[in-house]
């Protein structure tokens, strides 16, 4: 039995042949907060669907196991049964689907009956104060003409009502007005406050680090090209920040050449 | 009158009309109108709005009812007990539509042939000739009714013409729903809905069509609306082995507004036809026409949506959204939206979408945790949502999910 841990060892995957990651090495730990940093096209997205198994993305090599259970092997929902949630960058409508029969569906199929129905309305009641929406949010159809922040706010909405062991988050900064980003950060600050919140792993995925400001990383990880080219602290983020991502290609090109 | 009872049309004969004229005499419709029915039935042409260059396996052309029986005494007889005491409380006629010529005369005459042209139209022409059963409505001006009044038709072995005649004083509020279920045997349904709307009257007219899979029905259904009235016409097209239903809103008083909304769920071996039609020719009316249609199995269908707004439609807002799901490769969905725009300072819409369900949806539902399966399921249900949540009563609107939950599950076998 190996330790706990989102593990992910030696990855390579790529899309209709092209190959995308040329072998990733990442280990989240329980309640660790990891940063995956880089420019666009390096891959980030890429590692984050296929950990959660987009049926695009082919998985060429390498492995991914959570708390030791092999994840690559599982079908996308029960990846998520054992644990893993994604944050979408671009999350997928649902026309039709109400934001409270879905994320109640979603509870119910990661964690089967632990919730009575009214223990669960006003845990999500509870939560959606944390996001700054009110109850008009759930009776919407999920994603389905929501503004851009609306959509982040959904998905932090159904990572504090999921708890997942993991959890990946896909740019979520990305298109967010100050406000949204707060709300973001506020979210998922209050999550790790919580008890079920406390042991979460997080990877955050991101081009900039603004969002790093309201949710603090313990490790900063930098990919390009399919790689993760550097590793390092909380100031790593500040040196993307002060050199940008050319400065830091150079160097490194200087490091392997 | 026309035609020798040796000729047929579509294997209807004169003789049949005969022996049902012999039977009923004059009702609501006068021998005349019913030989002059069935005359125009015999001269205009079978209409196929769509083709798209398929070979359909049910098609109005290639109908034939000759055997089919026409008509029975027994059994076609309403039973408005059925119908809400609230109703009557409110003022509310609710009479057998064979009576209402004589007992009520001048509302009767008010509102019937008023909204339906049975002069362009083949089988609004036979539903008028052969009319057996129906109810009249009439709400009195101002009136308020409470609750639904449930009109329930009952297809037996027996064909089954039925006209559901309505008529809203100005200022008055109903919801009517029409309800279509039978027996497997039951062979034929031919049937018009027609409302005639007052000035500010806020009506809802909904309709449930669950018949059995052996029954062939075509329906006309059509609205005038008074101004500044309010009309909800909705359609749930879930029976029936071939269904075909047209329904039309004319909006020639100012400041009305109707929502039209229409689903089919064709599977098995089905196939539904629906058309709908808002005509605006009066000044700042609106419409709003949601239409979802989805075909499983080897079902089929196709949906003709069309917006005609006449130069004296000045300030029309008339918007068009059909979307058609397709579950399986062996279903086939057709849908032709149209827009015919003839005045200038109007606002127009329509959008259409044809597809399978998408892989993206399916992925993000799993991203969370939901089964494949299930998650299909739920996408699929969630396609019919906006039209279902437009039809009245929560009740109704569970007893449609669950339809449709249960035509899902069945399917490509039934």
């Amino acid at each position: 039995m190996s330790e706990r841990g989102l593990h992910i060892a030696n990855l390579t995957a790529g899309v209709e042949g092209n190959g995308i990651l040329k072998g990733i090495d990442l280990d989240v730990k329980p309640g660790s907060v990891h940063a995956l940093m880089g420019p666009n096209g390096s891959g980030k997205s890429t590692l984050a669907f296929s950990i959660a198994g987009h049926p695009n993305y082919a998985i060429t090599g390498g492995s991914v196991t959570l708390d030791g259970e092999d994840l690559l092997a599982l079908p996308p929902d029960k990846r998520a049964k054992a644990g893993l949630f994604l944050s979408f960058q671009y999350p997928a409508s649902i026309p039709g689907v109400s934001v409270a029969n879905f994320i109640r569906s979603a509870r119910q199929a990661v964690k089967p009956d632990d919730l009575t129905p009214a223990k669960f309305r006003a845990l999500i009641f509870e939560q959606l104060d944390v996001i700054d929406m009110d109850a008009a949010f759930l009776s919407r159809y999920v994603n389905d003409g929501f503004s851009g922040g609306e959509k982040k706010r959904l998905e932090m909405l159904q990572l504090a009502m999921l708890a997942p062991k993991y959890a990946i988050l896909d740019e979520t900064d990305s298109g967010l007005d100050v406000d949204a980003l707060r709300s973001v950060g506020n979210s998922v600050s209050a999550l790790r406050k919580t008890e079920s919140g406390k042991d979460i792993g997080f990877l955050i995925i991101t081009h900039y680090p603004r969002i790093l400001q309201h949710i603090a990383a313990d490790y900063v990880h930098i990919m390009m090209d399919g790689r993760i080219v550097k590793s390092g602290g909380p100031e790593l983020a500040n040196e993307i920040e002060r050199r940008g991502y050319d400065e830091i290609r150079e160097e490194v090109a200087a490091r392997v050449g | 009158m026309s035609g020798n009872a040796g000729t047929s049309v579509l294997g209807v004969s004169k003789a049949s009309l005969d022996a049902l004229v012999a039977h009923f005499g004059e009702g609501a419709v006068t021998s005349q109108q019913r030989y002059d029915a069935l005359a125009r039935f015999e001269e205009l042409p079978v209409r196929e709005s769509i083709r798209g260059g398929r070979s359909w396996k049910r098609d109005l052309t290639k109908l034939d009812l000759s055997g089919v029986p026409t008509f029975e005494t027994a059994n076609v007889e309403l039973d408005l007990e059925a119908l809400l005491p609230t109703a009557r409380r409110a003022g509310v006629v609710v009479e057998r539509i064979s009576l209402a010529r004589e007992k009520h005369r001048e509302a009767f005459e008010a509102a019937f042939g008023k909204a339906v042209d049975t002069r362009d139209d083949k089988f609004a022409s036979l539903a008028l000739a052969f009319q057996n059963h129906g109810v009249f409505i009439d709400v009195p001006a101002g009136a308020v009714v409470d609750e639904p009044i449930v009109v329930g038709y009952e297809a037996r072995e027996a064909s089954l013409f039925p006209y559901t005649l309505v008529r809203v004083g100005d200022g008055a509020r109903v919801t009517i729903l029409e309800r279509f279920a039978g027996a497997e045997n039951a062979p034929f349904v031919c049937a018009i809905a027609e409302l005639v709307i007052g000035a500010k009257a806020h009506v809802t007219f909904a309709v449930d069509q669950r018949l059995a899979r052996s029954t062939r029905i075509i329906t006309t259904r059509r609205a005038l609306l008074g101004a500044d009235a309010e009309l909800h016409l909705a359609t749930a097209e879930l029976g029936a082995d071939h269904a075909v239903t047209k329904m039309r809103v004319a909006q020639k008083a100012a400041g009305s507004r109707a929502s039209v909304t229409a689903f089919f769920f064709s599977a098995g071996d089905q196939h539904i036809d629906v058309e709908t039609e808002t005509i605006h020719s009066a000044e700042n009316t609106t419409s709003d026409t949601i239409v979802r249609t989805a075909g499983i199995g080897h079902g089929q269908g196709r949906y003709l949506g069309n917006i005609k707004i006449l130069a004296s439609g000045h300030g029309t807002d008339a918007s068009l959204r059909d979307d058609a799901l397709l579950l399986s490769d062996g279903a086939h969905v057709d849908s032709v939206p149209a827009l015919e725009i003839a005045a200038n300072d109007v606002k127009a819409f329509h959008g259409a979408t044809v597809g399978a369900i998408s892989e993206e949806e399916i992925f993000y539902a799993q991203s969370r945790g939901i089964a494949r399966e299930e998650a299909e399921r739920m996408i699929a249900l969630g396609f019919f949502e906006p039209a279902v949540a437009r039809f009245p009563g929560e009740a109704l609107r569970d007893e449609l999910r669950a339809a449709l939950a249960a035509k899902l599950v069945r399917g490509t076998s039934d």
